[in-house]
Order: C-alpha cells, then sequence, then structure tokens
C-alpha cells in the first residue's frame, strides 16, 4: 500500500497536476454557486475540458471539480437560501438565518473548516479502506457484481425521500432503458435506433447528463424568470473565538457519519447532511442558538460523503450516486475501467486521485477563505445573463465529444423531457444512475445465467452473493416499512 | 410516463431474435420487456396516488419556446456556418431571448466566448472543426 501512496503522491504533485486541482476546485466551487447548478452540472460542463487531458490529470481535476461544486452550492444555500443540490439543503436551515443576521462571513467560514475537515476524514478512511476493499473485490464474479448492481438501483428507493420512492423508481427505470438504445453487445441486434445510424452506439453519458442536468436546469430558470435578491456584503470569512472549539466535536462525529453513508449506494451525500444536522440536534439540542454547529454538522458530513462514494467507484467500478455515475463515464472515455484491477493495472491513477483528495480540500480551503467575499457575488448573477451562458456551454460540449449535429436535437428533446420529469417531482439523479448502470447489469446477469446454467442454487455456493442477495431482499423492505408505518401512525 | 412505458413495451416487442437468442433465458429483449413492464406498473402507482405536476401559472413558457428554438437554429446553422459562428449567434440569440439589452453585453459575450472557445479547442488543442458550408 506504501508504494503506492508514494506513487499517488508523486502523480498528485506532479506540477500540472497540481495546477489541475486547483482549477478544478476553483471551477467547481464557481459552478456550484450559482444558484440550481450542482455537482452534477458542473463535472458534466467540464467534461469537454477533462478529455484534453490524460487520465490522471483529468481525474484528479474532476474530483477538485466534486469538492468544490459541493462547497459551492453551500455557499449559495447561505447567502440567498437557494441551495443549488439536495446534499446542501441542511446547510441553508442555519445558514441562511446566520447570514441574514449579519454573519455571513462567519457562516461561510464555518462551512469551509468543516468542509475541509470532512473531506480529510473521508480521504483518510478511503485511504484505509480502498486498497482492502479493492483487494476482497478481485473474488467477485458477474453474479456478485449482478447483485451488487440491483443492490445499488434498490437502494435508490430505499434511500429516497419521504413521498419520492416512487418517482425514484421511475427515474431509475427510466434510465435504465435509455441505456438500452444501441445496438446490444451480447446478439449484435439493433434496439429502439429507429434505423437511425446515429443511434447505432447507443446514448451518450454526457448528452444524457448535459441535457437532463444542465440544460433542463436552465429551462427551468428560464420559466421561473429573473429573480433580485438583495446581495449581502462581508468583508471577510472568519470564524469567531471559541468557534472551532464548539464545532469540533460535531464535525468528527458528522465526518465519520457522513463517510459511511456515502459508501452506500444510493444514499450519498443529501443522506448524510440530513442524518448529520438531525444527529448534532439530539446530540446537543438547545445548546447551538446561533446555529455554528447546524452548518458545521451537514457540511462536514456532506463533503465526507462525496470522499465515500469514491470507495464503490474505484473499488467496484459501481457508481453510488449520479455524481459518480458521471464520473464512472469520463473514466469509461478515457479507456479506464474501474475496478478492483484499477489497484492494479494503474497504481499512480489510482493512489493519484485519493492523495489528491487531501490536496483537494485544502487547496479549497485555502482558495475559499480568502476569495469567497469576492467569488460569492456570483451568487448574485443575473438568471438573463446566467441561462443563456448554461445553454451554450452544455451544448458546445455535447457537439464537441460526437460533432454531429443530430446529438443538438437529441440534447434539446431530453433536455426538454428532464424538465418535465423535474416539474412532475422526479428526481433525475436515479435516471443518470440507472443510465451509466444499465449495460452492466445486462452484461452481468447474462454471464451469471450462462454460469448457472438457468438455475438460481448457484447462490448457495457462492456465500458473498448469496449475503448482498440478502441485502437486496433487506433493501427492499426498508419502503414497505415505511410505508407501513405511516399507514399505522395515528391521523 | 404510463405512455412512454407502454410505446416503450411496444418497441421493445418489436426487437428481432434469431432462434438461438430466442431459446435464452436473458435475450435482447428480456430486460427491455422488464423495465418497461416495471415502469408501466410504477406509473400506474403513481397515477392512483395523483401527484400534482409543479407548473406555476406564472412560469414563461414562450421565453422557454423561444429558446428551444434557438437552440435547434443553432443545430442548423452549424452546418451552414460552422460551430463558432453558430455558437455567437445562439448566445446573442439567447441573451436576448432572456432579456439582457446591454450593448457591450450583447457584442462582447458572445465574439469572446466564440474567440475563446475557437482558441481553446481548434487552436491550442488542434482539434479539426468543419468551418461550415458557407465558409469551405
Amino acid at each position: 500500500m506504501w508504494e503506492g501512496i508514494v506513487a499517488g503522491l508523486t502523480t498528485a504533485l506532479d506540477p500540472g497536476n497540481l495546477a489541475w486541482v486547483v482549477a478544478g476546485c476553483l471551477a467547481g466551487t464557481l459552478i456550484g454557486m450559482l444558484p440550481g447548478l450542482g455537482p452534477i452540472t458542473a463535472i458534466a460542463l467540464m467534461i469537454p475540458v477533462s478529455y484534453s487531458l490524460d487520465p490522471a490529470a483529468g481525474l484528479i481535476m474532476m474530483a477538485g471539480v466534486y469538492y468544490g461544486a459541493v462547497f459551492g452550492g453551500s455557499t449559495s444555500s447561505i447567502l440567498i437560501n437557494a441551495p443549488g443540490v439536495a446534499s446542501t439543503v441542511a446547510t441553508s436551515f442555519d445558514g441562511y438565518p446566520m447570514a441574514r443576521s449579519g454573519q455571513a462571513g462567519r457562516a461561510l467560514a464555518l462551512a469551509a473548516y468543516a468542509s475541509f475537515a470532512g473531506g480529510v476524514v473521508g480521504a483518510v478512511a478511503l485511504l484505509l479502506f480502498a486498497s482492502t476493499l479493492a483487494t476482497l473485490a478481485k473474488a467477485f464474479q458477474s453474479p456478485e457484481y449482478t447483485l451488487i448492481l440491483i443492490f445499488a438501483l434498490s437502494s435508490i428507493a430505499a434511500f429516497a425521500d419521504r413521498g419520492q420512492v416512487l418517482r425514484s423508481l421511475a427515474a431509475a427505470l427510466v434510465g435504465l432503458m435509455l441505456g438500452t438504445v444501441g445496438t446490444d453487445q451480447s446478439a449484435g441486434v439493433q434496439r429502439f435506433t429507429f434505423g437511425r445510424l446515429d443511434l447505432t452506439d447507443g446514448l451518450s453519458f454526457v448528452l444524457i447528463a448535459m441535457a437532463t442536468f444542465a440544460l433542463a436546469e436552465a429551462f427551468r430558470m428560464v420559466l421561473a424568470g429573473d429573480d433580485d435578491s438583495p446581495p449581502t456584503r462581508f468583508a471577510h470569512a472568519r470564524l469567531h473565538p471559541g468557534d472551532a472549539k464548539a464545532v469540533a466535536p460535531s464535525v468528527g462525529r458528522s465526518s465519520v457519519l457522513g463517510f459511511l453513508v456515502g459508501v452506500l449506494p444510493g444514499a450519498g451525500a443529501t443522506l448524510a447532511s440530513f442524518f448529520a444536522y438531525d444527529m448534532q440536534r439530539r446530540f446537543r439540542r438547545g445548546d447551538d442558538a446561533d446555529g455554528a454547529r447546524g452548518i458545521a454538522a451537514p457540511e462536514s458530513a456532506n463533503n465526507a460523503a462525496c470522499t465515500g462514494s469514491f470507495v464503490p467507484l474505484l473499488t467496484l467500478g459501481i457508481p453510488g450516486s449520479g455524481t459518480t455515475a458521471v464520473l464512472l463515464g469520463v473514466m469509461l472515455s478515457y479507456g479506464v475501467q474501474p475496478g478492483p484491477r484499477l489497484l492494479e493495472a494503474e497504481p499512480a491513477m489510482f493512489w493519484g486521485v485519493i492523495v489528491s483528495m487531501f490536496i483537494g480540500n485544502a487547496v479549497l480551503l485555502a482558495l475559499n477563505l480568502p476569495l469567497i467575499p469576492y467569488i460569492s457575488r456570483l451568487v448574485y448573477l443575473r438568471r438573463r445573463v446566467l441561462v443563456p451562458f448554461v445553454i451554450v456551454f452544455s451544448l458546445l460540449g455535447v457537439y464537441l465529444t460526437s460533432l454531429n449535429s443530430f446529438d443538438v436535437y437529441l440534447m434539446l428533446a431530453f433536455a426538454l423531457a428532464g424538465l418535465a420529469l423535474r416539474l412532475g417531482g422526479f428526481p433525475l439523479a436515479p435516471l443518470l444512475l440507472g443510465f451509466i448502470l444499465s449495460g452492466m447489469l445486462e452484461e452481468n446477469l447474462r454471464r451469471t445465467v450462462l454460469l448457472a446454467d438457468g438455475s438460481w442454487t448457484f447462490l448457495l455456493d457462492r456465500p458473498v452473493a448469496l449475503a448482498l442477495a440478502a441485502l437486496c431482499v433487506l433493501v427492499w423492505l426498508a419502503p414497505l416499512k415505511r410505508l407501513l408505518a405511516v399507514r399505522s401512525a395515528p391521523a | 410516463m404510463a405512455a412512454f412505458a407502454v410505446a416503450y413495451l411496444v418497441q421493445a416487442w418489436t426487437i428481432p431474435l434469431d432462434p438461438w437468442s430466442a431459446e435464452e433465458v436473458v435475450n435482447a429483449r428480456t430486460l427491455p420487456l422488464g423495465y418497461g413492464l416495471g415502469l408501466l406498473l410504477v406509473s400506474l402507482a403513481l397515477l392512483l396516488k395523483r401527484n400534482p405536476i409543479d407548473a406555476s401559472p406564472g412560469a414563461h413558457w414562450p421565453t422557454l419556446f423561444l429558446h428551444c428554438v434557438a437552440i435547434a437554429g443553432f443545430g442548423m446553422l452549424i452546418r451552414f456556418a460552422g460551430l463558432w459562428v453558430a455558437t455567437a449567434a445562439l448566445l446573442l440569440a439567447t441573451l436576448l431571448i432572456a432579456g439582457e439589452r446591454r450593448a457591450l453585453v450583447l457584442l462582447a459575450a458572445p465574439v469572446g466566448t466564440a474567440l475563446t472557445a475557437w482558441l481553446l479547442i481548434a487552436v491550442v488543442l488542434d482539434v479539426y472543426i468543419h468551418p461550415g458550408v458557407w465558409f469551405s
């Protein structure tokens, strides 16, 4: 492991890669800060840039974009109560009132330090667990992969917000369906191509990600019209004396909790931030009048969860969230197959990405504290300027990956469909996850059925597969239990 | 959603299978049929729950329509004027549609963006982009 860490350190400290970490963090923070644009959009918008880099630099930059965007999202939550992503909603509960009471700089400093702590705790945990899990995962074959994929997809429903179980399932199914478009890899037959050559290779994940997140979000902003939030001015982002001591225990607990939740497929940063917010309220009820811990807990948890979500991606090659699904797409486009073999095949890249998380978090803190009073003005950028740029950059990104104008029309159609789903209250991250996992699921299921010769008794010979099957059943029962609990609750 | 599921199911049913594949437990049709059926069931359950659509009466639908027309125009213009001119035209059109009226922004943003993109993609990264029918 140590040789790997040294190799990773060499990769991450390469001046070119360091520059890309800084660029990724800055770009992620700026995009994530724009109201409505979250980490998935930030990563999707940066895909064209990543194509010009070598795989290690590209992935290191994308990791920087990811946690930069998560932090940027908390800035808009705190300053204008407009969380760009669900994972920063919990931050706005105490962050926005603190900003309104004239302490915007303090709230942002709390968020920055807590994000840094969460990110570092997550990176340490990832460093410790990644190689162990990758070694264990080498024993995994198609049956285990099939069941992990089913588990990941089932978790979408189990961890969905209240009242969102069916909508999350529907979105995941639509994603799975979109993943079947193109030439079937086993039989070589065309599916859902309607005789068009443009569709024989299937739909590009860049197109789906850009259409459903960047362009659909721009359309949603168009429908909502311009807004005139009065700017909150502040000179610097600093903690008050005693803040660090007061929030430290809460940050520690939330970081560990966040990492563990982040590792679970389908759970992710949103659930982690809400769990952490709830946990800190239960722990120190009535002892957080100014809301400092209410900001620190969800911020440390969501950053740790972001790092945790890299565990299944790097070690199993299975994304646990919409954001890591896009990252998987980026890796595949580089010809890099994440999973247990990545550690052996590309140790410098594997460890480089992990080590860069430490550097990225330090960069994020160093950049954000002095720059936040200035760059936070972006939060107040008028939609009449923001929307055209989002439209143009998302279309440019898609066109440049295919150089096919048919993709422009396809993107427009998917963005309108994405908008309709958003208006109907459907979450779109499960759609992206379903789309990315669709091909993997079909391929592994076919191999499993071939191996098993049509019988399911093979599960008894494979304890890991059996345990995973049991986990899937438990996950399916979770929403059912919730539903029954709601029904039996007194009105 | 239910209509989409039905249309998908109909298309899934027409996926051609050779005699060998037809005998397989999991063939090219199996999962699409499963997904389609799954979505149909979920959509019916959603219909029963009667979920309201969040379309506020004040929504700017005509503006959205104009943006869509501009994007479709961009797709057509790429072929004739090339990517860079089409990009500048799209940005100008969307800025105007969105309500931007400052002359400096309307001039500098499209020209600057198209020029920067051209420098980055075509000059620095040396990617060949077809100049369009009008300029080739």
